[in-house]
């Protein structure tokens, strides 16, 4: 059967980005039920309650999750629960650290008292398993250097105990360890927003109750935003993301009944 | 020295972390912390097996002169100049940042998205209903695809993400229970053989 | 916006062109940009595991034995020294000491993972599994969520019978591990699905780098 030259599809495909940004398309966004329960069990946490955030994603996945985190961290700040955020990944630090400062600056947050970043450390198991018995043991200063027993708002944090969820954005099997060694060990309650590739296989733990919520890709991200009532990338590119899906469905549905053509024909 | 003491290394430290896990014992919990403050510290020394293998291959490149060698000494500025800016003035440093944000980031998260390319042209040219298990996986993709965009639901009055995910939540599922048992089983059994010392391929070769 | 702002935008865009040139054909400048990500990612890579990694849980202990002489600090100098076996790496002739640190690693990362992947991943999932029927049995779970009850558990075990090669697939065997594949096709379907969102995703957000940030076409 003729093949076009793949250069088209890159063509179409790029048109089928950048048209639809040009002319700012806005659909509607309806929520799925895990975006809704990672939703409701934020807004349940009383105010003063404390989230910890682990930013497990560098750049290649910052486009799927930084629009999830940047809701979240809005949500927080607006409802009072203060953040402790790390990461498990080597390159996400100087990532995690803008996004929480732009929120912060954005919702007027206090670092130390509303929000810390605590930076990164290697080995996620260890680290992990470490911070059930003392986070002070893992993370002895914050990631600018300032000593964690002169951060006010970490002066009633010791372990798991004291946090009242643990949300994983998630571009690897990170969120598997947090759910093996912090929700089984620690009975750390748990939710993730994660990257497109691992959202099929986050549903049997999601089920079991082992994730309280999952944000998925930048749908779940676009869900999040609509529901924190604060529209932004996330609603923008999963619009412009139709697009493109329209046209890889169509091509799809094209080489099929090309290739069923020449099947036919051939015999 | 060279083998049968990593082999009892291995198998101290694993059975160790088996059984105070079960003992609330404040000496069996003591060993514990004790073992994961250990695993703390020996693990960041492993990034220099990492930055010595990527030296290494980079300067065989450059010695025999292999197709493209030239490049490896851009391998070798980027990573010097990285090293040198952050060592010395810290991670924290606005010009540690700025080569992070500008350099770093564009190029990682763009090296990933050209994948966006591939697969809509592999999509048109490889994914065939050839059998009924490739129709399967083929109507199933399309469905979730149309289901995770608003259009999909536009054109198909709510139906696609409905669809979607009722597919994520039960047959999708079911097959995920499935690997996750199958896997962990292989990861439970890998992990006893590797205590024991039946698995030695951590050791590599040589005497 | 200042200077280096401006200058970082274009850097930025510069790269990201490099590698898009790739989709015409290979080409110097794509060659150019994947050496440079290769290096500046190791070299970042490097910098943040020495100041997040040997500097807390190596240097600042083993500076604080040294000063304060403090004799428990003498205690986290048996793992620092396991540690720096890591450099034998260097030495052709020494290189067999990396597997005592390796050896210390696996071992308690076998030992940590036996219990608690067997509680989060064998205990709980089949937990789920079975959950529903309890609920059938408590009748808060009726009509439709009955039959999703018993389409998981077939699933699972349908799956499970695919990946059982201990004995022939044969017979009834063979029909629940063609029911396994069918139903590992759909998750590997939605698995497809969702993959192109997250790559197109990221598509998306560079296009709005080059069209918003850069040309300053878009908001």
């Amino acid at each position: 059967m003729p093949n076009i030259d793949r250069r088209i599809v890159f063509i179409l495909v790029a048109l089928a980005v950048i048209i639809p940004m040009l002319l700012s398309v806005n659909l509607p966004v309806s929520v799925s039920e895990p975006t809704q329960k990672f939703y409701d069990y934020v807004e349940a946490l009383p105010a003063g309650s404390t989230i910890m955030i682990a930013f497990d994603y560098g750049p290649s996945s910052l486009a799927e999750l930084n629009p999830m985190a940047k809701a979240l961290l809005k949500q927080c700040f607006d409802r009072d629960i203060r953040v402790i955020a790390i990461t498990l990944v080597v390159d996400a630090p100087t990532l995690a650290n803008a996004l929480i400062q732009e929120v912060a600056a954005e919702k007027e947050a206090v670092e130390g008292e509303d929000y810390v970043f605590l930076g990164f450390r290697p080995g996620p198991v260890q680290v992990i398993l470490g911070m059930g018995i003392d986070i002070a043991s893992v993370y002895d200063t914050d990631y600018n250097g300032t000593a964690i027993s002169e951060i006010p708002m970490m002066q009633n944090i010791t372990n798991y105990d004291q946090i009242d969820l643990l949300v994983d954005f998630a571009s690897s099997d990170t969120i598997e360890s947090w759910i093996i060694y912090a929700n089984d060990r620690y009975n750390q309650q748990i939710a993730a927003g994660v990257t497109g590739v691992i959202i099929a296989q986050m549903f049997p733990y999601l089920q079991t109750g082992q994730l309280v919520g999952l944000l998925s890709g930048i749908l779940g991200a676009a869900e999040y935003e609509n529901l924190v009532g604060a529209p932004a990338k996330g609603m923008q590119w999963i619009n412009v993301e139709s697009f493109v899906h329209l046209l890889i469905v169509i091509l799809v549905i094209i080489g099929n009944i090309t290739y069923f053509i020449y099947r036919t024909r051939e015999g | 020295m060279k083998r049968q003491v990593p082999l009892v290394l291995c198998f101290v430290f694993g059975i160790a972390m088996i059984f105070t896990q079960f003992s609330p014992h404040s000496f069996s919990q003591g060993i514990y912390e004790e073992v994961i403050r250990w695993a703390l510290i020996i693990g960041p020394f492993a990034l220099v097996l990492a930055t010595v293998t990527l030296i290494q291959t980079h300067t065989a490149r450059i010695r025999r002169r292999t197709e493209h060698w030239q490049y490896s000494f851009v391998v070798f500025a980027g990573l010097i100049v990285m090293v040198l800016i952050g060592i010395f003035l810290k991670p924290q440093n606005p010009m540690f940042e700025w080569l992070y944000n500008n350099v770093q980031l564009p190029m990682d998260a763009t090296m990933f998205s050209l994948l966006a390319f591939f697969i809509a042209s592999a999509a048109y040219r490889a994914f065939r209903a050839r059998t009924f298990e490739a129709s399967l996986l083929l109507i199933t993709a399309l469905i979730v695809m149309m289901g995770n965009v608003p259009v999909g639901d536009l054109l198909s009055n709510d139906t696609a993400s409905k669809a979607r995910q009722w597919i994520l939540d039960n047959p999708n599922l079911s097959a995920r229970r499935g690997i996750i048992l199958g896997v962990s089983l292989g990861v439970i059994s890998q992990s006893i053989r590797i205590i024991l010392g039946i698995e030695r391929s951590y050791l590599g070769g040589g005497d | 916006m200042d200077f280096w702002s401006l200058i970082g935008i274009w850097v930025a865009a510069f790269l990201t062109l490099s590698i898009y040139s790739v989709l015409y054909r290979d080409n110097p400048f794509y060659r150019f940009a994947e050496h440079l990500f290769v290096g500046v990612s190791v070299g970042y890579g490097i910098v943040l595991s020495v100041y997040q990694g040997l500097v807390p849980f190596a240097l600042k202990p083993l500076w604080e034995t040294v000063t304060t002489g403090a004799p428990e600090g003498f205690i986290k100098l048996i793992p620092i020294c396991i540690g720096l076996l890591f450099f034998a790496r260097l030495s052709p002739r020494h290189t067999w000491l990396i597997r005592y640190p390796i050896a210390i690693l696996i071992g308690y990362g076998s030992g940590i993972a036996i219990p608690n992947v067997l509680r989060a991943n064998i205990f709980e999932q089949t937990r789920g599994t079975i959950a529903p029927f309890a609920e059938i049995a408590a009748g808060t779970l009726s009509g439709w969520g009955v039959v999703e009850a018993i389409l998981m558990v077939a699933g699972v075990i349908c799956t499970l019978t695919y990946f059982f090669f201990s004995v022939e697939h044969r017979g009834p065997v063979k029909w629940l591990s063609k029911v396994g594949i069918a139903f590992l096709m759909i998750g590997f379907g939605s698995a497809f699905g969702n993959t192109v969102m997250g790559r197109v995703a990221l598509l998306i957000q560079r296009v709005d780098f080059l069209l918003g940030d850069w040309l300053r076409i878009i908001s």
